[in-house]
C-alpha cells in the first residue's frame, strides 16, 4: 500500500486553498450570475436557478452523509475487532460494485410504499450511501502508520472516540477529499434515481439540474413524422441550451480542477492495491 | 482468499468472554463506527433490493407466485429484443474500451509525466457530462447542420437527425455516448495500474533490448490483464443498466426513433409507470440486480484484485 501511504504523508494546505477556491467562487458568482440571467432571460429563469439549487442540495446533503458516515466505518473496519466485521468489510465491497442504477427501482418501490417520493430524502439518502467511500477509507486507514499512531495513543491512554477524532482525523484530508469528489460527480450526474422517485414531469418543483437540462427534450423538442424525418427542434435556441449544459457541467468540471491532485496524478492507484 | 481476517473474527467470537477489557471496548467502538454506514446500507440497500424481491415473487395482492412475474415478462415481446440491444451496444463499446484505452493508456505511459497528466485531464473532462448532459451534447452533436461533426455526417449521407439515428445505428451512438463520458476515468485507472510497474522490470526489459513498442506489448500489457478484466467486469454490469440516453432520445422523438422499451431498464420503468405493473417491474430489476450481483461476486471471490485484510 505504498501509495495510500503516499497519500497520508502529502502535506495537506488545503484549507487556505479552499479559502481561496471559495473565494474565487462567490466573485465569480458575482460576475457571471447577471450574464447568465440576461442569457437565460426569455427561457424561464426561476426554473434554472431551482433544479441549480435542488442539485446543489441533493449532491451536498449526499455527500455529507457519505463523509460523516463513511469515514468513521471504513476507520471501524480498518483499526476496530468485532463480530461481523468481515462480512461487512466483503458486503461494502460487493455494494461498491453494484452499479447504482440497479437499485434505483428497488428504491423507487420502496419510497412508494414509504410515501417518501416526494422528499429530497429520496435521493439524498441513497447518494449518501457510497460503499466505495468506506472501502478507500479502509484501505487508507489500515495502514502499519496508523495503527502504530493508534497504539500510541491507546497507550496514552485516548479513548477510541479521541483517538479517532485527535489523532487519525487530522490525517484525513487527503481521503475526505477523494470521497468528495467521486460521491459529488456521482451524484451531480445522476438522472436515472432522480427520474424515478420525481417523475416524468417536474410537478413537486424537484427536479435536479440533471433532469431539468433533459426537460429541453421532452416531445415537441423534435419534429417530423417519419423517423428518416425528425430533426431537433429546442424550446431555446442551441446557444442558450450550451450554456445551460455548461450550467450543469462547470461544478464538476471546478471540483476535477482543484482535485486534479488527487484524482488526475494518478493517486486513484492507491485506490485499487 | 480467506486469510488472516476471518481468523481473527472466529477468534474473537470463541473466546468473546475472556477477551482484555481493551479489546472489549475496541468492540463496542467498532460497532459506534459503522454503525450509522451500517443503518444506511440497511436502509437504501439491502431493504429496497429485500422489498423488490419480494415484490417480484408475489402478485399485485400480495400472493407468492413463485416465478410467474419473471416468466410472464420474458413473454413480454419487449424483453428479448431489450436484452439484444444492450449486448449489441455492449460488444461495441466494451471492445472500444478494451482497445482504446488500453492503447492510450500504453501511449501515454512513455509521454513526459507533465503531458501524460494534461492529457489524462482532458479525457476524463467530459465526465463532467456524464448522464442527461451528455445525451444532449450528443443529440448536438449528431444533428446535421448544427454539429461540428457535420462534415462527417454528410459524407454518411446523414441529412436528418432521423437519419443519424436509424435504429441500427443506436447502438453505436449509446457506446459513443458512454464512451466519451466514461473512458476517461478507465484511462486514469489503467495509467495507475502501468505507474504500479516495478521501474526495475521495465529496466530490465530495455536492457534485454526491448523496443517502446515490445515492452507494452510483452511487459506491461500482461502486468495490468487483472485490471483489464476489473475494467471489463465493471463495464458490462454498468452497462446492462442502460437507461438515460435511450430514455432521453425517446422522449425527445415521441418514442418514433427510440422506443421506450429499447433497454430493460427501460421496459422496466414502462411496466411500472406505464402498466402500473410494479411487480413485473420488480421482476426485471432483480434479473438486472442479479447480473450486478453476479459480476460483483466474480471480482470479489474471483480475482485476487481487491485486497481484504
Amino acid at each position: 500500500m505504498a501509495s495510500t501511504e503516499r497519500l497520508a504523508n502529502q502535506r495537506w494546505r488545503t484549507p487556505s486553498r479552499l479559502a481561496v477556491w471559495a473565494m474565487l467562487a462567490v466573485i465569480g458568482v458575482f460576475f457571471v450570475v447577471p450574464i447568465v440571467w440576461l442569457l437565460l432571460k426569455p427561457f424561464d429563469v426561476g426554473q434554472t436557478f431551482t433544479w441549480l439549487g435542488n442539485s446543489v442540495l441533493y449532491s451536498g446533503a449526499g455527500v455529507l452523509v457519505a463523509v460523516v458516515l463513511g469515514i468513521p466505518a471504513g476507520y471501524g473496519i480498518a483499526t476496530t475487532e468485532f463480530v461481523g466485521r468481515r462480512p461487512l468489510l466483503i458486503g461494502t465491497m460487493i455494494a461498491m460494485l453494484i452499479p447504482s442504477n440497479a437499485l434505483a427501482l428497488p428504491l423507487f418501490l420502496g419510497a412508494n410504499a414509504f410515501h417518501l417520493l416526494d422528499s429530497p430524502l429520496a435521493v439524498i439518502l441513497p447518494y449518501g450511501l457510497f460503499p466505495f467511500g468506506v472501502y478507500i477509507a479502509y484501505l487508507f486507514y489500515d495502514t502499519p502508520r496508523v495503527h502504530v499512531l493508534l497504539a500510541a495513543a491507546r497507550v496514552d491512554g485516548c479513548t477510541e472516540w479521541q483517538a479517532f477524532r485527535r489523532v487519525v482525523l487530522p490525517l484525513s484530508a487527503p481521503i475526505i477529499g477523494l470521497i468528495v469528489v467521486l460521491d459529488f460527480i456521482a451524484s451531480w450526474t445522476n438522472y436515472f434515481l432522480p427520474w424515478v422517485m420525481y417523475g416524468v414531469f417536474d410537478t413537486s418543483g424537484r427536479y435536479p439540474l440533471s433532469l431539468g437540462i433533459a426537460q429541453q427534450l421532452m416531445p415537441g423538442s423534435t419534429s417530423g413524422d417519419f423517423y428518416q424525418n425528425i430533426q431537433l427542434q429546442l424550446a431555446m435556441p442551441p446557444s442558450a441550451e450550451a450554456l445551460l449544459l455548461l450550467l450543469s457541467a462547470a461544478p464538476v468540471i471546478l471540483v476535477l480542477l482543484v482535485a486534479q491532485r488527487w484524482i488526475v496524478s494518478g493517486r486513484l492507484q492507491g485506490v485499487f492495491n | 482468499m480467506i486469510r488472516s481476517g476471518s481468523h481473527s473474527v472466529g477468534q474473537t467470537g470463541r473466546t468473546g468472554r475472556t477477551r482484555p477489557v481493551g479489546a472489549r471496548r475496541r468492540s463496542r467502538a467498532g460497532y459506534l463506527f459503522v454503525g450509522g454506514y451500517v443503518v444506511l446500507l440497511v436502509l437504501v440497500g439491502i431493504a429496497p433490493a429485500g422489498y423488490a424481491l419480494e415484490l417480484a415473487f408475489t402478485s399485485v395482492g400480495g400472493r407468492f407466485t413463485g416465478f410467474t412475474n419473471f416468466i410472464n415478462t420474458y413473454h413480454d415481446f419487449r424483453f428479448l429484443p431489450a436484452f439484444e440491444h444492450i449486448a449489441e451496444f455492449m460488444a461495441i463499446w466494451l471492445t472500444a474500451l478494451v482497445v482504446i484505452v488500453i492503447g492510450v493508456s500504453l501511449v501515454i505511459h512513455t509521454l513526459s509525466p507533465r503531458v501524460s497528466a494534461t492529457f489524462r485531464f482532458l479525457f476524463y473532462l467530459p465526465a463532467a457530462f456524464a448522464g442527461s448532459a451528455g445525451v444532449l451534447v450528443w443529440l448536438f452533436m449528431l444533428q446535421p447542420g448544427l454539429s461540428p461533426w457535420d462534415v462527417v455526417l454528410r459524407a454518411l449521407g446523414y441529412r436528418t437527425l432521423g437519419a443519424s439515428l436509424i435504429p441500427s445505428n443506436l447502438p453505436i451512438v449509446f457506446a459513443l455516448i458512454a464512451f466519451w463520458t466514461g473512458a476517461g476515468a478507465w484511462i486514469l485507472v489503467i495509467h495507475g495500474a502501468l505507474t504500479n510497474i516495478p521501474r526495475d522490470v521495465l529496466e530490465a526489459a530495455e536492457m534485454d533490448g526491448a523496443g517502446p513498442l515490445q515492452t507494452a506489448l510483452r511487459v506491461k500489457l500482461p502486468l495490468i490483464k487483472k485490471w483489464v478484466m476489473y475494467m471489463l467486469i465493471v463495464s458490462f454490469a454498468g452497462g446492462t443498466q442502460l437507461f438515460a440516453e435511450p430514455e432521453l432520445f425517446s422522449q425527445a422523438t415521441h418514442g418514433i426513433l427510440v422506443s421506450n422499451a429499447w433497454s430493460p431498464n427501460q421496459l422496466a420503468t414502462s411496466l411500472a409507470f406505464l402498466s402500473d405493473n410494479f411487480n413485473y417491474a420488480a421482476a426485471i430489476s432483480i434479473d438486472l440486480l442479479v447480473i450486478a450481483l453476479v459480476c460483483a461476486g466474480l471480482l470479489v471471490f474471483r480475482t485476487r484484485l481487491l485486497r481484504e485484510d
